[in-house]
């Protein structure tokens, strides 16, 4: 092979490495669509959403503030010089030009408010400036009531506005339909979070309200910070939303728990945190070692003790990962635990334990129970495996960004 | 306020419609064509390659372009790859969302 | 070469890692760090682990004693094993992670929800895992060999014991932080030698940088892996092309890369590892040829040698000589070492992982450490029986049978709705079990020359178009078998966290805008 030759392949060598990349282009970019949307189809979806800022005042009912909020809005989808909305007695809102024709519109509604049909009149306006001579009302119907109208005001008579104005008035009334629906939903939501809220033992919060209450004085910054754990460490234990979490979000609660009690035992009350980054991501049932900490810090803090310590710690042990919470309280009589954990022990003792434990489970099998070893005296030593993946198990992915 | 879900279309996917199971199969034919091009990109030389060195029989060439040039460029594929699926993932979000998530870099 | 320096180096890195890993993460921290101790691992962290994990005895021996025999040409294998990664990026890193799968069986029997694949997979993970074991340790009894004069079967012998007594005294604890520790280590211990040997070779005058013509062909004689060398010679472009196939679409399937994926926070993440990780072997990378020509340059007889392999050992005391040169070659020995510690317990890890999960009988801590001495002991019976095939070619028959199966499992289970446990089992079974066969065969030489030899040790080029179409043909034949689930499945693999996660926010705000709205509503309601 002579040289010349062996230069004109090497000079081949980019070309084709420019063909390769034009081809990884074009399949990338095909021309004219695109599977997530052009530029041109995102400009259409902002103007429909820009469109539907008018919902959300109508969903909470017809009012004179909700009315003058969506006035707005609808007037820019009619594009018309001026609308009107009213209730059954009087204007509600105004928006445009021409509000002196406010006085006289509810005179002309007296018939769409009995039959619930829509209705055009000229405006009879004498003055020059006023561009608004023609008017197109709708009727506002929920439940089959007729609530109100909607009036659009034009330069002369047009039946595209007569039909936009009906589809609109249309629309508003299905609004606050749904209106009607959302309060209903929102009471039965209420009741959720109320049963949800017995979860977390109330002693816990006024415990943990008295002494950042003790703060507020002295040390106002430690007071705000210890509020904003307390706000994130309740958020986390009312979510509504999935059966699974991440051990790394159930940590970062336990480490909220951890500094409201802390800020009430202070010096008594030592942690001691090993955990292997590797476990992070493995996914178990939301709220299930919370109580196990909790558990935890009560034994330790029982008794007579002056200072107590309490480990935990994550490790990765191939396919599980292994989670131990360790006290050095008062211990109890291996019996008593045993009962608990049958469940005959009354509602009042350990009730977290035996949940956690039937959870465990359920989830995973037999084979995942709470390992526990106490004695009087002695402390208690938990541990819980948790298998790093389970068909059927899977969190929502941690939303701490890495970057 | 409103008590529907606030994005609709992010319920449509979490509940397994059809229109749900639509969107995503948008999202994962624009992810398989941007893998799809970045293998290209690769495979292209990669299969052209071996011919073009057997005919070459210049050991010092093969030597400097499979020991030192390709791993730049192997990187840089790389980085367009992940520029264009988190791109595609982003315009994704909006579309389903109508506006552009917050705390997304 | 001087074992007075060399012995001292290994012994470091064994201790060093033993320690790393096991003391690693023991340091107690208090609430106040808990943002530290709890924080998830890095892309460019977690990148250097897998690179540490990924770089073998093939990478840091195998290539540059190829490269010093075969000639350039052989420089097809790191290529391959770095361009892996960008396959494994393009198709597989994010949904992979989103998956949640920890191992293999998990993500087969997560996608396709049938036992009996996730038994088939875990088959195939401890016969992929056992065929990349058997190279490593037999780059170990070779690195012994050359510095101490030990008997080939010690130095395995010896990689073995550590391993598992590491893996199953729960040693490995902080398994991330050895294994990035362990990719830096290597990286020096080629990197500074390789300055020094650049600095005698311009001290020597500086021969052009051309690479010099080595025997046309290898020396006949007791030779590694002869066949191999024979029907490489024989067939070159069907052997590259046998070897680009299965490096690059095997690396997506190796047991030990797809465990450190689940170590990612999220898909996203997953996906910058992955490129971290092709910057990082792509550096390392960078070397091994530099040896290779450097071998050919200062040490040519090697070339007829049965241990090309050891080039790399032993050009550090050739060229530079003296006490520096002892001491560059203990720097290359512990770094070997560290390549097969490293790698040998990320295999071993993963085995004995599936081995407990799905193939021994009852669960439990106890079986874990069984099962790691059995994910160690097939291997180590294997490097005493089998004959030596350079540790490359070895590691190349590993990537193959998980090009044939894995790849194929991996990418239409990603990518393709229609895809069905009797679909993907026939893959398996045919793709990966005909790989897996053909490599066994030539392992024990059955074949020792001819085509046939060639096709049976370089399977890829068509045990993964028999894998992808069986898959997609038995598919296709049975719709009534797919899994219920998939349209979910398929959601949670390809959305992006960023729609997961913004419902918990929104679910949260929710309930705030639901009591703000009312006291808004009965401020109007007194309005009027």
């Amino acid at each position: 092979m002579t040289g010349t030759a062996a230069a004109v392949l090497l000079a081949l060598c980019p070309l084709l490495l420019a063909g390769g990349f034009l081809l990884g282009r074009r399949t990338a970019h095909p021309a004219g669509r695109s599977d997530v949307g052009s530029p041109v189809e995102h400009a259409t979806f902002e103007t429909l959403h820009t469109a539907s800022l008018a919902a959300p005042p109508l969903r909470a009912g017809l009012t004179e503030d909700t009315a003058r909020k969506s006035a707005r809005r609808l007037r820019s989808l009619l594009g018309t010089d001026a609308l009107c909305l009213t209730n059954r007695s009087t204007v509600l809102a105004w928006d445009g030009t021409g509000e002196h024709h406010a006085k006289q519109v509810m005179e002309r509604l007296a018939g769409l408010l009995s039959t619930g049909r829509g209705a055009a009149f000229d405006c009879g306006c004498d003055s020059v400036d006023c561009p608004l001579r023609w008017a197109v009302a709708a009727p506002i119907v929920v439940d089959q009531r007729v609530l109100g109208a909607l009036i659009a005001y034009a330069p002369r008579d047009s039946a595209v506005l007569a039909r936009a104005a009906d589809e609109v008035a249309r629309w508003v009334s299905v609004q606050l339909e749904l209106a009607e629906l959302d309060r209903s939903r929102t009471r039965v939501i209420e009741a959720e979070i109320k049963a949800l809220r017995a979860q977390i033992s109330p002693h816990f919060i006024f415990n943990s309200l008295a002494a950042i209450a003790s703060f507020v004085r002295t040390d106002p910054e430690r007071a705000r910070e210890l509020l904003l754990e307390f706000a994130d460490f309740t958020r986390y234990s009312f979510r509504r939303h999935g059966e699974f979490t991440t051990l790394a979000d159930e940590l970062h609660s336990i480490d909220q728990y951890l500094a409201l009690v802390r800020a009430r035992f202070g010096d008594r009350l030592a942690v001691t945190l090993q955990i292997a980054p590797e476990v992070l991501p493995v996914s178990l049932p939301f709220l299930c070692l919370q109580p196990l900490v909790e558990n935890a810090v009560k034994h330790g803090l029982e008794g007579a003790v002056t200072r107590s310590r309490i480990t935990i710690s994550a490790q990765d042990a191939g396919a599980e990962a292994e989670v131990v919470i360790e006290d050095d309280g008062v211990g109890m009589e291996p019996e008593a635990l045993r009962r608990i954990l049958r469940g005959d022990a009354g509602p009042s003792a350990g009730i977290g334990l035996s949940n956690v434990d039937e959870r465990l489970r359920q989830v995973f099998g037999d084979d995942y129970g709470l390992v526990i070893e106490t004695g009087v005296g002695a402390g208690m030593k938990i541990t819980v495996r948790i298998p790093k993946y389970r068909a059927g198990v899977h969190s929502s992915p941690a939303d701490h960004d890495p970057t | 306020m409103h008590r529907l879900p606030r994005h609709r279309t992010q319920w449509e996917i979490d509940e397994q419609t059809t229109l749900g199971a639509a969107y995503v199969r948008s999202l994962m034919r624009s992810q398989l064509r941007a893998g799809i091009a970045a293998f290209a990109v690769l495979a292209l030389p990669v299969v052209t390659m071996p011919l073009f060195f057997g005919a070459l029989r210049n050991a010092t060439v093969v030597w400097a372009v499979l020991g030192f040039g390709c791993y730049p460029l192997l990187v840089l594929i790389a980085w367009w790859y992940v520029r264009r699926a988190e791109r595609n993932e982003r315009a994704f979000a909006r579309l389903v969302r109508g506006a552009d998530p917050p705390g997304t870099p | 070469m001087n074992e007075a320096y060399a012995i001292p180096a290994v012994a470091v890195v064994v201790l060093a890692t033993v320690l790393i890993g096991g003391f690693g993460l023991r340091i107690s921290r208090t609430t106040s760090d808990f943002y530290v101790a709890s924080r998830t691992v890095g892309p460019s962290l977690n990148a250097a682990a897998i690179s540490g994990e990924y770089l073998s005895a093939a990478s840091f021996l195998g290539v540059a004693g190829l490269v010093l025999v075969y000639g350039p040409d052989m420089l097809w294998y790191p290529v391959g094993y770095t361009a892996g990664y960008l396959v494994l990026l393009v198709f597989v890193a994010a949904p992979l992670r989103r998956s949640g799968a920890y191992t293999l069986p998990d993500f087969a029997e997560g996608r396709l929800e049938s036992r009996q694949v996730r038994t088939v997979v875990s088959v195939l993970v401890v016969g992929v895992g056992w065929l990349y074991l058997v190279p490593q340790l037999q780059g170990a009894g070779l690195t012994l060999q050359i510095l101490t004069g030990a008997p080939r079967w010690l130095g395995g012998a010896l990689v073995a014991a550590v391993v598992v007594l590491a893996v199953a005294a729960g040693g490995m604890r902080s398994i991330t932080f050895v294994q990035a520790f362990q990719y830096w280590l290597k990286l020096t211990a080629l990197l500074v030698p390789a300055f020094f040997l650049l600095l005698a070779w311009h001290r020597d005058g500086g021969a052009p940088p051309a690479f010099p013509a080595g025997p046309e062909l290898p020396s006949s004689g007791a030779g590694t892996g002869q066949p191999i060398a024979t029907s490489r010679a024989d067939h070159p472009l069907y052997a590259t092309y046998g070897l680009i196939v299965a490096t690059f679409l095997g690396t997506m399937g190796l047991p030990h890369v797809v465990v450190r994926f689940y170590t990612s926070p999220n898909g996203r993440a997953a996906r910058r590892t992955t490129v971290f990780v092709l910057a990082l072997i792509g550096f390392f990378y960078l070397l091994p040829p530099l040896y290779g020509w450097l071998g050919r340059l200062y040490a040519p007889e090697l070339t007829h040698a049965p241990d090309a392999d050891a080039a790399v050992l032993l050009l550090p005391g050739r060229t530079v000589g003296g006490i520096g040169g002892d001491l560059l070659g203990a720097l290359v020995a512990g770094g070997a070492f560290a390549a097969f510690l490293s790698t040998a317990s990320g295999l071993t890890m993963a085995v004995a992982g599936v081995l407990s999960q799905d193939v021994l009988p009852a669960r439990g801590v106890r079986h874990f450490r069984l099962a790691t001495v059995l994910a160690m002991t097939v291997p180590l019976g294997g490097t005493l029986l089998v004959s030596a095939v350079p540790v490359a070619d070895a590691v190349g028959m590993a990537f193959a049978v998980s090009a044939s199966s894995f790849c194929p499992l991996l990418v239409l289970g990603i990518w393709w709705r229609r895809l069905t446990p009797p679909g993907a089992l026939a893959g398996l079974i045919l793709g990966g079990g005909s790989a897996l066969a053909a490599v066994t065969l030539t392992f024990a030489e059955v074949v020792r020359s001819g085509w046939l030899h060639t096709l049976l040790a370089w399977p890829a080029i068509w045990s993964v178009p028999v894998g992808f179409l069986a898959m997609i043909l038995v598919s296709l034949a049975t719709p009534g078998h797919i899994p219920p689930h998939t349209s979910a499945t398929m959601t949670r693999l390809h959305l992006p966290e960023s729609l997961t996660v913004r419902q918990t926010a929104a679910a949260a705000e929710g309930g705030g805008t639901g009591t703000r709205a009312e006291a808004g509503s009965t401020g109007t309601r007194e309005g009027p």
